[in-house]
């Protein structure tokens, strides 16, 4: 009898499998996000929180490598920060029932939800003239690997003593320096696609379909 | 084809490319470089970490003096899961496989499985020191190829089978009396060290 599903792949071949359905996925996106109404932030909202499950999930052969950052950072700066928020917290939580929810969930959360909350107050920062610049978004994702992981770290201090906390940061180092360099990839690849479709459904932008008649 | 040439026309900072053109190269480059050399930065770290964890001395008090300047490694297990074999105090197992006595002052119960030297890598000492215990001391572990090997099950005692007023249950690494800050797949041992196990809750 064929068992299809006893086929062992390699982290490697898992690797190249899982990029080509993010691959398809994001373009699958993409091509949904062009059927929609000006103004649908939503649904747009939800298709970035999905994007960014799936990409945190696919790309876990890769340490620490995930567009989550980069997304919540450009959701802050976009949509402000209260929807960042929401975002970081749905994807946490939702890419964690895969990749195992626990204590740290709670300090992804939050360590995500302050990259967005940046991204907002940084948001006029981060502009020149009308466009997103991409170098300063890298700066500021390159940045928030470090910080947003040792946020996460601090869970550890429910099982390590403090004075040992030092140590603990310091051999996640390997791990915070790929975490910064997948940032800014994502940032140099993402800025341009995602902060085009999200000021195209910015609510601020939003293109008035039907006139208003005033009565006399 | 056109694609490659203005890859390499931008590697080469050559024609008229933006910043952010050669960022998204660049990026690339630097991430898959970073990837590439991983294990070795990994390896560099956790020397130095194992560097301030050094101080191996008083982590063997209550073994065996004949053990001092070896390398041992102990199991403890939880009060309601005592280990069949070893439910009272703890066992001090030399590295022949001989029992060398029971040193019921310790606060716990399990085993201990010492005498040994020249090990640098924890996992190949956890493997081959619990084996010299005939199978009562038998490592389960799952193997993430990002994060090495995770150690589940321990002399039978599968982690997950230790419920209570908590959320779960881990076997948790000591090296030296203090918490490893890497798992045993990454731990780098010196002479004289002495890891333990035993079942921390969250």
């Amino acid at each position: 009898m064929l068992d299809a599903h006893a086929v062992v792949l390699s982290p490697f071949e898992t690797l190249l499998l899982n990029v080509a359905l993010l691959s398809v996925v994001a373009w699958s996106m993409w091509k949904a996000e062009r059927s929609l109404h000006p103004g649908s932030d939503f649904t747009v909202l939800a298709l970035l929180a999905l994007f960014a499950v799936t990409g945190r999930i696919l790309l876990d052969p890769l340490p620490n490598v995930q567009p989550v950052t980069v997304v919540v950072l450009l959701v802050g700066i976009h949509y402000g920060a209260s929807r960042s928020v929401v975002v970081a917290s749905l994807v946490a939580i939702s890419s964690n029932l895969v990749l195992g929810h626990g204590l740290w969930t709670f300090y992804q959360a939050m360590g995500w939800s302050l990259v967005g909350i940046t991204g907002a107050l940084l948001s006029q920062h981060l502009r020149i003239g009308q466009k997103i610049s991409i170098p300063r978004i890298a700066t500021v994702s390159f940045i928030a690997a470090f910080v947003f992981d040792w946020i996460v770290s601090i869970s550890a201090l429910h099982s390590i003593p403090v004075e040992s906390f030092p140590l603990y940061i310091m051999a996640g180092l390997p791990f915070d320096l790929v975490h910064a360099a997948g940032n800014v990839a994502f940032a140099a690849w993402l800025t341009d696609p995602l902060s085009e479709i999200m000021s195209r459904h910015s609510r601020r932008r939003a293109v008035v379909v039907e006139p208003v008649t005033i009565s006399t | 084809m056109k694609h490659c040439s203005a890859i390499i026309k931008i590697l080469l900072f050559v024609g008229t490319y933006s910043m952010s053109d050669r960022l998204r190269v660049a990026s690339i480059v630097l991430l898959a470089t970073i990837l590439i050399l991983l294990p070795n930065i990994r390896e560099s770290v956790n020397e130095e970490v194992a560097k301030y964890v050094s101080d191996n001395e008083s982590s063997h008090d209550g073994l065996p003096t004949e053990w001092d300047e070896e390398q041992v490694i102990c199991i403890y297990f939880p009060v309601d899961h005592p280990h069949s074999l070893y439910p009272e105090g703890v066992t001090m197992i030399d590295s022949d496989g001989s029992i060398l006595g029971v040193n019921e002052d310790i606060n716990s119960t399990g085993a201990c499985v010492g005498g040994f030297d020249g090990y640098s890598d924890g996992m190949e000492f956890m493997l081959d020191a619990t084996r010299v215990a005939g199978g009562h001391l038998s490592v389960g572990y799952t193997v993430n190829p990002n994060w090495g090997p995770f150690v589940h099950t321990i002399g039978g005692l599968n982690d997950a089978e230790v419920t209570g007023d908590f959320n779960g249950a881990y076997w948790s690494l000591l090296h030296n009396g203090r918490y490893s800050m890497v798992g045993i797949g990454d731990l780098v041992m010196s002479e004289g060290d002495v890891i333990s196990w035993s079942i921390s809750t969250w």
